[in-house]
């Protein structure tokens, strides 16, 4: 198995080599890309899209399906870490931590369980005490990077930013959350299944915009269709489009990262620690 | 004006490259954190008082709210630095690494 999986990137990495032969040399003025791709791009993509960034109207306009896919492939990220890593098989040596006194319980034998919730909590090897000190600062500072998060999201056709850049400085704000407090906070506030149901809606609020647009008579992802079925002005029809899209991008690249982040960081396990 | 501008970019130039020159300078990880949590914040908060008087050269309201906002960097950087440098210390205590004396220590 392992040596068919040896052949198969063996493959495609000389397929992907042989097609680079064909490209055009890096920069060259007299590429297709040159000549007239990127004047079009910068002489008219006001004038079509309405929207001042130019980065943006190429990623999510232009370039629609390049960016969904994208996205889908931050999905699949997060469901591979899931799907390899997690781990759902029983500890065999448990630890409990009395939540009054803070005693520390070791139990070796796997068949004893100890129920858990008002007097005993569960914990493991890798726990360390968080500090007081990082603890407030991140209860501080979570909320603005969460504020600014949102901000990048939907500023993202007017300035800089967008929905990748939001949803990985969302998704930070949860990391932070799990490293100042732990991993099992994190996984009360936000639970895995919502997570994952995240990253899947991302990408369904992605590809709905775009499936929306056929019905309305138009073709995959032609925002301009969609002009009935919102209100205000009409020619901000791609701007908005534009930003349903980066909402869904936002939403599914913060829940990969959080999945990411866990199930790497605890192997799979989802202990309390770090 | 833009003599005081100056004085400030100066002084937070000078305060940066004190930090720089010490992370490389001092001899261990713990000393080496000091320079890098404390100058940078008293650099950035030097730059940012600088920049954000050379924005107001020209006063309106627009220019003081770019001001209050450049003001925000550095209240979040003095938020986070010294936290970071706090909880990096702290990592090095409980991973055991010893601090630096003048003494040899017996090998």
């Amino acid at each position: 198995m392992k040596f068919i999986g040896f052949v198969i990137v063996c493959l495609t990495g000389a397929l992907l080599l042989y097609g680079t032969g064909e490209f055009p040399d890096w920069g060259d003025p007299a590429s297709p890309a040159s000549i007239h791709l990127s004047n079009h791009y910068i002489e008219k993509a006001l004038e079509e899209t309405q929207v001042p960034n130019l980065v943006t109207a190429v990623l999510a306009d232009y370039r629609g399906f390049d960016t969904m896919f994208e996205t889908a492939v931050v999905f699949c990220a997060g469901l591979a870490c899931f799907l390899l890593l997690r781990d759902f098989s029983r500890k065999k040596e448990r630890f409990y931590r009395h939540t009054a006194t803070g005693v520390i319980l070791h139990v070796k034998d796997s068949k004893k369980v100890l129920k858990t919730g008002k007097e005993f909590e569960h914990m493991d090897k890798d726990w360390v005490p968080s500090d007081l000190i990082i603890k407030t600062i991140c209860r501080i500072l979570i909320p603005f990077i969460q504020i600014y998060a949102l901000y990048v999201v939907a500023h993202g056709d007017f300035s800089p930013g967008g929905g990748f850049q939001g949803g990985v400085i969302f998704g930070s704000s949860l990391i932070l959350l799990a490293i100042s407090y732990d991993l099992k906070t994190l996984l009360s506030r936000v639970k895995e299944k919502v997570l994952g149901i995240f990253a899947a809606l991302g990408v369904l609020i992605y590809v709905g915009i775009g499936a929306i647009c056929m019905p309305m008579g138009g073709n995959f992802l032609d925002y301009v269709k969609l002009v009935p079925l919102v209100p205000g002005d009409p020619h901000h029809i791609r701007a908005l489009g534009m930003l349903g899209v980066e909402i869904g991008v936002g939403i599914a690249v913060t829940a990969a990262m959080a999945v990411i982040y866990i199930n790497i960081v605890s192997e799979g396990r989802h202990d309390e620690g770090l | 004006m833009d003599i005081i501008v100056i004085l400030f970019l100066v002084i937070g130039l000078f305060f940066f490259l004190g930090g720089a020159v010490g992370i490389i300078r001092m001899p261990d990880f713990y000393t080496r954190l000091h320079p890098a949590g404390k100058l940078d914040t008293l650099g950035i908060f030097a730059m940012v008082t600088g920049l954000s008087l050379y924005n107001l050269q020209h006063f309106s309201f627009e220019a003081l709210l770019l001001s209050a906002k450049m003001f925000l960097i550095v209240f979040f950087v003095f938020l986070s630095s010294p936290t970071a440098t706090h909880s990096i210390v702290d990592a090095g205590m409980r991973a055991g690494l010893r601090h630096w004396t003048k003494k040899k220590r017996r090998g």
